[in-house]
């Protein structure tokens, strides 16, 4: 299914990499997809286990609790999701009590993190009782599938109010 | 020609009461917008095809879709008193507006409370019913449109030209000189990236100022409260997670049952709509949302209020409407739109009114607006029905727009001398065919085509029919005195029946003649049925209890041919079409309805059947066709499509080994009479030289190429077009099997 899920992410015109689900791991692969210099935008939901983000939450470059201005200006956002879709590539990310809808949607290239034991066939069963235990029906969330984008202005173009670049870090 | 040299601006022509209106419109459209609509149309209906064609399950969750919005019209009063109390619960509020006036009357009050001095919108056709931002901008708040559509238009003061796409009618040039114009800046604006750059950098600055957000909603779940909003650009995230205050404004008839629900239809309407799998957003939002207030407009928000604003404003009278309330179950998807060969030419600037669009539009248009004239743009729908098998909740728009044609007619005073002449076809083509040689001389006489276009609305420029010098009856008596029907195996109760349409009686005989040499080369005997009116002229005019009348009295008559054993042949699409699927809402007998709709074929779909049923008579035909190798180019007509008999002609031809190119044209723009109506004629022009291109395109370079329609209509476009007699495929095949 995890196989299936880095295909759909591609085809969503987004990028995906599966990582063993430790913090070093997982710190380095979050370093390395937010690219050179600037802050961090981070917020978790707590979707995905909490001590996997130890150390990249250390990091200088990290800010979990951005003043306004700097929201306004970050360019990375880094986020968890409670489940991938196999089918369409989408991580379903919670907007509840932390910042994680701001981070994935304020921001230039949105990082998504999915543990790989949550992925599900298809979009219609983050609906049912049967996945998940039913989290997907208590909760406000998004299912974001590729990058933000637009044909209004005559050909396709990514990366309108939303962020140009959808980056999935797979957890194993 | 440039839209800005005096050109009618689309607003003008918004509202299609008037026939001068519409006409006007038509023309526009014509003029200024039908390249962009055709390619991004086109565009969005490839990609529906090949993304429902991914979904395992369509036609089963079509059948839940449908189930699901059937069930909750029905129990919408209870649906509507349960959302309320969930998302009281939670802390929001829920206003149940009348009118229009009532829902703007309420928001603008909630955004003056608010203090509000802008306003971040997201796309909603339902606050361009009510007029919302006129009534805000009147109260002195700014009202920022965030989709990047509604910005152009905003821009623009255009109306919606489609309600997924709303300025699909603007290509990126036409943008680029509206916003050059309209914007004072030394930034580039020439293509798409640096259109939406400089779009997003000025609404990024409303985003972060606005005080309150306003949505639609795509459905609403009412045991939890939760609202769906589907979307591609993000603003909708933005419009309800920055300002505190967010109101949702949404039809009544978008609330279904729970959340559960949603499963069923996300997929559909992502795939019925843009083609995608799903769009990049789809937001399921149970607000007041538990995220902190944000204030990055600087306001000191304590908590993030709701305001759910559900709008009657007829629909509630649409419910109780047998006809109308059909309308209600659609999900605003737009498959209807782009799979519409007109609406791909003229989009919903003239296909439309001054919200609702396309094919499904006229029904809302009236719903809403309460005025019958208001719908008369249903006129643009020819009844070819290529949206119904496209529609994820199965609505039969042809039927909504037949029904509001008729209303419409009955209003105006009864039917107009044109729509009696193109529905009495039958009694015209009957007296012709008395003298076809004279009735075809007096035809092409200049003085009979000016007076028939200005007393019958029969543009002078469109060739018409011919009447056969002999009709199917008398050519079938003549051959039966001379070759005898084969024999029948003394154990086969089976018996093939050809029904003699007008079309193939009077005009098409060879059609008929070569239906009855095919089979009985085969050993099958052919009898012919009566000549008898099917109620497809009638209907296409709106004139439904003339339709009515012809259908009950051709459907018992075909009924008890089929009693007898009779499989039915119907050589014309829009005929069988008839009997396959209109005369189950014209007759209302389900039992007579099954009975037709199971025993009445197309001929190459029943030899195509056949062939799949029983090797032997599959080798039996091939032997009589070997040796042929000719090429094809096949345009299936669009009822037939429609049915579900479209691929019968490739599949026929492929199992006999010859090579088949089909168009992917929808219909071929004639749609029966509608290619002859002066206020058509370019319309339909227009569509038949789409799909000549792809005739030519496809026969280029490749010498002999056969190009074959099945319906009548399709072959006089297509002779119009190429200069060239076209053949039905049954014909070819009489060829090709020799004597």
């Amino acid at each position: 299914m995890i196989e299936q899920f880095i295909k759909s992410v591609a085809a969503a015109a987004a990028t995906a990499e599966k990582i063993p689900s430790n913090a070093d791991s997982l710190n380095e692969a979050l370093v390395r997809a937010a690219g050179d210099g600037g802050l961090i935008f981070f917020a978790a939901a707590g979707d995905v286990a909490p001590e996997l983000f130890n150390s990249f939450r250390r990091s200088e470059r990290v800010i979990t609790e951005p003043t306004v201005e700097q929201m306004k200006t970050l360019k990375v956002g880094v986020t968890d999701a409670f489940c991938g879709i196999a089918s369409t590539g989408s991580v379903c990310v919670t907007i509840g009590r932390s910042l994680s809808g701001p981070a994935g949607s304020l921001t230039r290239k949105h990082i998504a993190v999915v543990d790989g034991s949550t992925i599900v066939p298809r979009p219609r069963d983050v609906f049912s009782e049967e996945f998940l235990d039913g989290k997907g029906l208590r909760r406000s969330f998004s299912f974001i599938t590729g990058p933000s984008a637009t044909a209004d202005m005559g050909p396709l173009v990514r990366g309108v109010h939303g962020p140009g670049k959808l980056h999935v870090i797979v957890l194993e | 020609m440039s839209d800005s040299q005096a050109e009618i601006h689309p607003r003008e022509v918004a509202n299609k009461a008037s026939k001068e209106s519409l006409q006007k419109a038509i023309g526009m459209a014509l003029r200024v917008e039908s390249d962009a609509l055709r390619l991004n149309t086109q565009s969005f209906n490839t990609n529906r095809y090949s993304a429902v064609g991914k979904i395992g399950d369509y036609e089963e969750l079509k059948d839940r879709a449908r189930k699901i919005k059937e069930e909750s019209i029905r129990d919408l009063s209870q649906l509507i008193d349960r959302l309320t109390r969930s998302i009281e619960a939670r802390g929001g509020k829920v206003f149940l507006a009348r009118t229009k006036d009532d829902a703007t009357s309420y928001i603008r009050n909630v955004c003056l409370s608010a203090n509000a001095k802008l306003v971040v919108k997201a796309k909603s056709i339902t606050s361009e019913e009510i007029g919302l931002n006129h009534v805000l901008a009147e109260a002195g708040i700014d009202v920022a449109e965030t989709d990047l559509a509604e910005f152009i238009l905003q821009v623009s003061g255009e109306q919606p030209s489609h309600i997924v796409a709303p300025a699909i009618h603007r290509s990126r040039e036409r943008i680029s000189k509206l916003f050059k114009e309209h914007f004072n800046t030394d930034k580039p604006l020439d293509t798409g990236e640096q259109l939406t750059e400089f779009a997003r950098d000025i609404l990024r600055e409303k985003f972060l100022a606005a005080d309150v957000g306003i949505t639609g909603a795509n459905l609403i779940a009412a045991e939890e409260g939760t609202i769906l909003l589907v979307e591609s650009e993000g603003n909708i995230r933005l419009t309800t997670q920055l300002p505190a205050v967010h109101i949702a404004v949404a039809g009544i008839e978008k609330v279904i049952p729970g959340k559960k629900d949603f499963g069923t239809f996300i997929e559909l309407l992502a795939a019925s709509g843009t083609g995608q799998p799903l769009t990049s957003y789809t937001n399921i939002l149970e607000p007041p949302l538990e995220l902190p207030v944000l204030n990055l407009n600087g306001r000191e928000d304590k908590a993030r209020e709701f305001h759910l604003v559900l709008l009657d404003n007829g629909r509630m009278k649409m419910r109780e409407d047998n006809d109308l309330r059909e309308a209600l179950y659609c999900i605003r998807c737009s498959a209807c739109m782009n799979v519409c060969a007109n609406f791909q030419t003229v989009g919903g600037h003239a296909f439309g009114g001054e919200c609702y669009t396309g094919g499904i539009g006229a029904a809302w248009t009236i719903g809403t607006s309460g005025n019958l004239a208001d719908g008369r743009f249903a006129e643009l729908c020819t009844g070819c029905s290529r949206c119904v098998p496209n529609c994820p909740v199965r609505i039969d728009i042809p039927r909504l727009n037949s029904v509001i044609k008729n209303r419409l007619m009955k209003s105006e005073g009864g039917a107009s001398l044109e729509k009696r002449f193109f529905a009495g076809f039958s009694t015209l083509a009957k007296f012709a065919s008395f003298a076809p040689g004279l009735s075809n001389w007096i035809n092409d006489l200049p003085a009979t085509r000016s007076l028939l276009e200005k007393f019958a609305g029969v543009d002078e420029r469109r060739p018409l029919p011919r009447i056969a010098g002999k009709t199917l009856t008398r050519k079938y008596t003549d051959y039966r005195k001379k070759i005898k029907p084969p024999v029948t195996l003394p154990d086969s109760t089976l018996k093939i029946v050809l029904f003699p349409d007008v079309f193939m009686n009077y005009q098409n005989p060879d059609v008929g003649m070569a239906t009855v040499r095919v089979f009985e080369k085969l050993g099958l005997p052919v009898y012919l049925a009566e000549v008898m009116e099917d109620g497809r002229s009638a209907q296409s005019q709106g004139l439904l209890e003339s339709a009515r009348r012809s259908a009950t009295k051709a459907a018992a008559y075909l009924a008890e041919l089929v009693d007898d054993g009779a499989e039915i042949i119907v050589a014309e699409p829009s005929v069988l079409s008839m009997f396959r699927s209109d005369y189950e809402k014209l007759v209302g007998d389900g039992e007579l309805f099954v009975k037709l709709k199971t025993h009445t074929y197309d001929p190459i779909e029943w030899l195509d059947k056949h062939c799949n049923e029983d090797s032997d008579f599959l080798k039996k035909l091939s032997d009589r066709v070997s040796g042929a190798r000719a090429r094809i180019f096949y345009h299936a007509h669009c009822q037939m499509k429609a049915i579900g008999a479209g691929n019968a002609v490739p599949e026929l031809f492929r199992k006999l080994g010859l090579t088949v190119d089909t168009s992917t044209v929808e219909c071929c723009g004639m749609a029966g009479s509608f290619g002859y109506k002066k206020e058509y004629y370019e319309i339909s022009k227009n569509i038949g030289r789409d799909l000549a291109q792809q005739v030519e395109k496809s026969t280029a370079g490749q010498g002999g190429v056969r190009v074959l329609a099945s319906g009548t209509s399709c072959r006089e476009q297509l002779r119009d077009e190429l200069g060239r007699r076209i053949g039905h495929p049954i014909e070819f095949l009489a060829e090709i099997m020799g004597k």
